[in-house]
C-alpha cells in the first residue's frame, strides 16, 4: 500500500489529475443507474423544462430528465472506446512484435501496410465500412479499432526492436535461446510495461472517435452516449434554443474531460516534454567584487585583460547544487594564451560558459567575479553582457562543425554578427565577411556556401570567422579541434597561431588534449574536479609538474619529441 | 518521421500503392459484406424483389468473375466515372466535384490557420522552457490540450449557440446559395465561412502545436542556437531566425501526414453549419445509405492527402538547403 502511494507521489500533477478524472469517470460509468434520479427513457416532465430542483439539467424535447440520460451515457461512451482500445491493442501488438521480433522480410511487408493505413483519411474510411455493417455497437468498435491499430504497431515495433539490441537479449541470443523461450520470456514483458500508456492514448482517440460516429449517425441506437445525445440535440437544433446550455454544453464538455483525462493519464505530457529537462532557477546576482579587489584592479598599470577570482558555479538550487566548478583563479595578460585543461566533467566548459556568459539555465555563480579590463562581467545585465558578446568576447563554442545554422549560407551567418554590432549597410557589412573568409583562409565562394556543402574543417573556419567579426579583444575557444581527423586539427591548430600573431589576439583554450596546448599556449591551468590543481607557464608546468594529476597528464604525453621540441 | 533526403521515386511509389489500397478496398469491401451487393445498389423505395435484384447484378455486372469485374472497375474509374449516386440520381463525379471547391476553400484556409496558429503557440512554448520558465510551457501545454480534447461538433454547436443565436453576429448557416460576386458578396461569404473556419482551426490547431513544440525544443539544444547567442544577437532573433526558421523543417515533413485529420475534421464541421462541401456530402451519404457516394468521396479525400504530401515534397527544398543542393557539391 505504501508503496502505491509513494509510485502515485512520484507522478507528475499533470498524470494525477489525468487519473482521478479517468477513476471519477469509471465510477460514474459504474455506478450510473444507482445514481441517476429517473428513468431515461421515461418521459417525467414537461418538454424543453428549464432547470429546476426536480430536474437539475432540465429535460429535451420529450420530456426526458437530461441529467439521467447524462449519467447513464457514461456507460456506452466508455464501453465502445475500451473495447476499441483493447482490440486496437492487440491487433498492433500482435503486428507491432511480429514486424520487430522477426525483421526482414515480414517487417518490410507489415511496415508497408502500417504505412498505407496511416496515409488513408480515417474518418471517410470508417463511414464506407460502418454504412456496410450498419450502425450498433459491433460496427462502432469494429471501425474504431481499423483506425487505431496501425499507428500502435508502428510504435511498438520501435519499441521491440530498441529491446531486442539490450545486452542480455543479445546475450540470450548467443546461448541458443528459442524464439518462443525468448518471446514469452523476455520480449513480451519488456514492451508490456510500455503497451500501458499507448492502450490509455488509444482510449483517448477512441472516444474522441466514438462521438464522431454517433454524432454521424453510425451510433448504437439502443444506447444513448454522449455522441449520441449531441447527435440527437442537433437534429432538433438545441443549439438555437435556450436548451442549449444544458442540452448541449454537458455532454460535449464532458467528452472533451475524457478525452483530456485519458490524455493527461497517458502520459501525453510526459512524452511529448521528453528530452531535456531544464530546471527552473532564477538568475541571481551574485554579490560584487569586494572594494579592495575592484580599487586594486583599477590603480595597476599594467592590469591583465582578464582576471577571474574565485569563481564558484553549481549546477541547481541549495541542498541539490552539484557539479561546476570551486574557487576557480585566472589571470589572463594581453596578448597570451592560457590552456585550460582537463578530462570532462573538470569544470572546465562551465568555466569557458561563465566567461562568456552563455551558461545553462540551471547553472549559477555561487560566488567569485570575473573582470575584464576591471569591470565586474557579473554584475552586467543580460543587455550589457550580449554587447560584450560577439563583440569584445568572441566564441568558438563546442561542437563547433555542427554550430552552423544548416538553413543560412555560411557568409550571411558571418555579416549577422558584424551586423548586430556594428552600424553598417548590408553590403559593407557583406564586404566585411569576405574579408574575414580570406583571413581565415576560405575562398571566396564560400560565403554563398551552405554549411552542407563545407568539410568539417570549412565549417570549423567559418565559425571561428564570425567569432572574429568585431575584432575581439578576447577569443574563447571551448574544444576547437575536437570530431576533426589529425591533418585538420593541426590546420586549425596553426590558424589559430597565426591569426594570435596578427591580430595579438588574447585566447583562452579549452582542451581535454594536452598536446594542443603545448603547442601554442604560453599558460597551462589544469582542472580536475571543479578545481584548478595547477597552472603556470606552459614550459614550466610540462617540465616539472607538481600536482600528481598533472604529472599523469604530461606522463601520457604520447609523443614525447613534440614535449621535447617544445622544451 | 520522414526522411528529408529521400528520393522521389520511392516516395511516388508508396502514394501509388496507396491509391491502389484505396481503389481495392472501395471494389472490395461491398463484395465482402454479408448479403447481396446488388442491394447496396437498389435506389427505389422498399425492398426489392428478386427479378430488380438480378436486373441490378445485370448492369454492375455482378454475376461475371470476380477479376473481370476488377478490371471493368478500374477501367470506370479511369474514365472518371464513379458510379450513379443512388440519393441524388447523378453520377457521383458530378457530386462530388461539385462541392469540391467549397471544402478546398475551408479545409486550405483552416490548414492554414491551424498551422501558423499552432507553430507560433508551440515554438513560444517550447521558447519558454528553455529559458527556464517550464510551468509557462506547461500551463500552455495542458490548455492546448484541453482545446484539443473538445469534439469538433460540439466546438462548432457552441459557436452557432454564442454568436448566431444569442448575439446574432453570424449566420449559422453556409448555404450554396451565394450573392453576386460583387465586393458585398465576397463580404457575406466570408461572414459564412467564419465560423465553419474558426471551429476547423480551434480543434485541429493542437496537432500543429506538438509538432512545433517538440521541433523547436530539439533544435534549441543544437550547438547552433549557442554560436547564434556566441554572436551578440537578440534573444528574438535568434528564436525566430535561428530556432524557429530551423524547426519548420520537421514541422512541414509531418504537416502533409496531419492534412488526413483535417478532411476528417471537415466531415463533422461541414454537417454542424450545413456547409455544402464534401463534408456534408459525406454525412448526407452516411443518413441516406447512399454507398456509391461515399466510396467516390473516401477515394476523392484519400487523393487529397496524397495530393497535400506531394504539394509539400515539392515545397520542402525551399524550406531546406540540404536537399536543394544536394547535387552541387563545392569542391573541397
Amino acid at each position: 500500500m505504501s508503496r502505491t502511494l509513494a509510485l502515485w507521489r512520484s507522478l507528475p500533477l499533470t498524470s494525477r489529475l489525468g487519473f482521478t478524472i479517468v477513476a471519477a469517470l469509471i465510477l460514474l460509468a459504474l455506478f450510473g443507474p444507482l445514481l441517476a434520479p429517473y428513468d431515461p427513457i421515461e418521459r417525467v416532465t414537461t418538454p424543453f423544462a428549464p432547470p429546476s430542483s426536480a430536474h437539475l439539467l432540465g429535460a429535451d424535447d420529450v420530456g426526458h430528465d437530461l441529467l439521467s440520460v447524462l449519467i447513464l451515457g457514461a456507460r456506452p461512451s466508455l464501453l465502445v472506446a475500451l473495447l476499441a482500445a483493447v482490440a486496437a491493442t492487440c491487433v498492433g501488438m500482435l503486428v507491432g512484435i511480429s514486424a520487430g521480433y522477426l525483421r526482414g522480410a515480414v517487417d518490410t511487408v507489415l511496415m508497408r501496410i502500417v504505412d498505407v493505413v496511416l496515409a488513408l483519411p480515417v474518418v471517410p474510411l470508417t463511414l464506407v465500412v460502418g454504412v456496410l455493417a450498419g450502425p450498433g455497437l459491433f460496427t462502432q468498435t469494429l471501425v474504431i479499432s481499423i483506425a487505431l491499430w496501425a499507428p500502435m504497431a508502428r510504435e511498438l515495433r520501435a519499441q521491440v526492436l530498441s529491446v531486442r539490441e539490450r545486452d542480455h537479449i543479445h546475450a540470450l541470443r548467443a546461448m541458443g535461446a528459442g524464439h518462443g523461450y525468448m518471446l514469452t520470456r523476455h520480449i513480451v514483458p519488456a514492451v508490456g510495461t510500455l503497451v500501458v500508456p499507448q492502450l490509455v492514448l488509444a482510449v483517448k482517440s477512441a472516444v474522441m472517435l466514438e462521438a464522431t460516429l454517433a454524432f454521424l449517425g453510425l451510433g448504437d441506437v439502443s444506447s444513448m452516449s454522449w455522441g449520441m445525445m449531441l447527435s440527437i440535440a442537433n437534429e432538433r437544433s438545441a443549439f438555437l434554443t435556450d436548451a442549449w446550455l444544458w442540452w448541449v454544453v454537458p455532454p460535449g464538455a464532458l467528452i472533451g474531460l475524457t478525452v483530456l483525462g485519458f490524455a493527461l493519464a497517458g502520459g501525453a505530457v510526459e512524452r511529448t516534454a521528453a528530452g531535456r529537462t531544464v530546471r527552473p532557477t532564477r538568475r541571481r546576482k551574485p554579490a560584487p567584487a569586494s572594494a579592495a579587489s575592484t580599487a586594486l584592479a583599477q590603480t595597476a598599470p599594467e592590469a591583465p585583460l582578464l582576471e577571474v577570482d574565485q569563481l564558484t558555479v553549481r549546477y541547481g538550487d541549495g541542498e541539490a547544487a552539484t557539479g561546476g566548478c570551486t574557487g576557480v583563479d585566472l589571470v589572463l595578460p594581453r596578448g597570451r594564451v592560457l590552456g585550460l585543461v582537463g578530462e570532462s566533467g573538470s569544470g572546465k566548459s562551465t568555466v569557458a560558459a561563465a566567461l562568456v556568459g552563455l551558461m545553462a539555465p540551471a547553472a549559477q555563480v555561487a560566488e567569485g567575479g570575473i573582470r575584464m579590463d576591471g569591470t565586474d562581467l557579473l554584475v552586467l545585465g543580460p543587455r550589457e553582457r550580449r554587447g560584450l558578446l560577439g563583440s569584445r568576447i568572441g566564441l568558438v563554442p563546442q561542437e563547433a562543425q555542427s554550430a552552423l545554422n544548416p538553413v543560412h549560407r555560411a557568409g550571411d551567418q558571418i555579416a549577422e554578427a558584424v551586423l548586430t554590432h556594428q552600424d553598417l549597410t548590408r553590403e559593407q557589412a557583406r564586404a566585411r565577411a569576405q574579408e574575414l573568409l580570406d583571413l581565415v583562409g576560405l575562398p571566396a565562394h564560400a560565403f554563398r556556401s551552405y554549411p552542407h556543402q563545407l568539410s568539417g574543417g570549412q565549417r570549423q573556419r567559418v565559425v571561428i570567422a564570425t567569432a572574429l567579426a568585431n575584432d575581439p579583444d578576447l577569443l574563447v575557444a571551448d574544444e576547437p579541434t575536437s570530431g576533426l581527423d589529425v591533418l585538420v586539427q593541426q590546420d586549425i591548430l596553426d590558424l589559430l597561431s597565426s591569426l594570435r600573431e596578427r591580430l595579438g589576439l588574447t585566447m583562452v583554450i579549452v582542451t581535454h588534449d594536452l598536446p594542443v596546448i603545448a603547442h601554442i599556449a604560453d599558460d597551462i591551468a589544469v582542472m580536475q574536479a571543479g578545481f584548478v590543481v595547477e597552472q603556470g607557464e606552459t614550459l614550466r608546468v610540462l617540465a616539472s609538474p607538481d600536482d600528481p594529476y598533472t604529472q599523469r597528464l604530461v606522463g601520457s604525453l604520447p609523443d614525447m619529441a613534440e614535449f621535447e621540441e617544445v622544451r | 518521421m520522414r526522411q528529408a533526403g529521400r528520393s522521389w521515386l520511392p516516395r511516388l511509389g508508396q502514394y501509388a500503392l496507396v491509391l491502389w489500397v484505396a481503389v481495392t478496398l472501395n471494389f472490395a469491401i461491398p463484395r465482402l459484406a454479408p448479403g447481396n451487393p446488388a442491394l447496396i445498389m437498389h435506389t427505389g423505395e422498399g425492398d426489392p424483389t428478386p427479378e430488380e435484384l438480378a436486373e441490378l447484378g445485370e448492369i454492375y455486372g455482378l454475376n461475371e468473375p470476380v477479376l473481370v469485374q476488377y478490371g471493368r472497375f478500374w477501367l470506370d474509374l479511369l474514365r472518371g466515372d464513379l458510379g450513379l449516386s443512388t440519393d441524388h440520381n447523378r453520377p457521383v463525379t458530378d457530386v462530388l466535384l461539385e462541392r469540391l471547391p467549397w471544402s478546398l476553400v475551408l479545409v486550405g484556409l483552416g490548414l492554414i490557420g491551424a498551422i501558423i496558429i499552432g507553430t507560433l503557440i508551440g515554438a513560444w512554448s517550447a521558447w519558454r522552457r528553455e529559458a527556464g520558465r517550464p510551468s509557462q510551457d506547461k500551463g500552455t501545454l495542458v490548455g492546448v490540450l484541453a482545446i484539443d480534447s473538445m469534439p469538433g461538433f460540439w466546438v462548432g454547436m457552441l459557436l452557432i449557440a454564442v454568436f448566431s443565436a444569442q448575439l446574432g453576429w453570424f449566420p449559422s448557416y453556409a448555404s450554396a446559395q451565394m450573392p453576386e460576386g460583387t465586393l458585398a458578396g465576397i463580404a457575406e461569404s466570408g461572414r459564412r465561412l467564419a465560423m465553419p473556419l474558426a471551429t476547423m482551426i480551434i480543434t485541429s490547431f493542437g496537432t500543429y502545436y506538438m509538432l512545433a513544440r517538440a521541433s523547436m525544443t530539439t533544435v534549441l539544444g543544437e550547438p547552433f542556437i549557442r554560436l547564434a547567442r556566441a554572436k551578440g544577437l537578440p534573444e528574438r532573433t535568434v528564436a525566430i531566425r535561428h530556432a524557429l526558421r530551423t524547426a519548420l523543417l520537421p514541422i512541414a515533413t509531418n504537416a502533409a501526414i496531419a492534412a488526413g485529420s483535417l478532411v476528417s475534421g471537415a466531415v463533422v464541421v461541414e454537417t454542424v453549419f450545413s456547409y455544402p462541401g464534401l463534408g456534408k456530402v459525406i454525412a448526407d451519404a452516411v443518413a441516406v445509405r447512399d454507398y456509391p457516394l461515399l466510396q467516390g468521396a473516401f477515394l476523392l479525400a484519400t487523393l487529397g492527402v496524397i495530393a497535400a504530401n506531394i504539394l509539400v515534397d515539392l515545397l520542402y527544398p525551399l524550406l531546406d538547403p540540404r536537399v536543394r543542393h544536394s547535387r552541387e557539391e563545392l569542391p573541397v
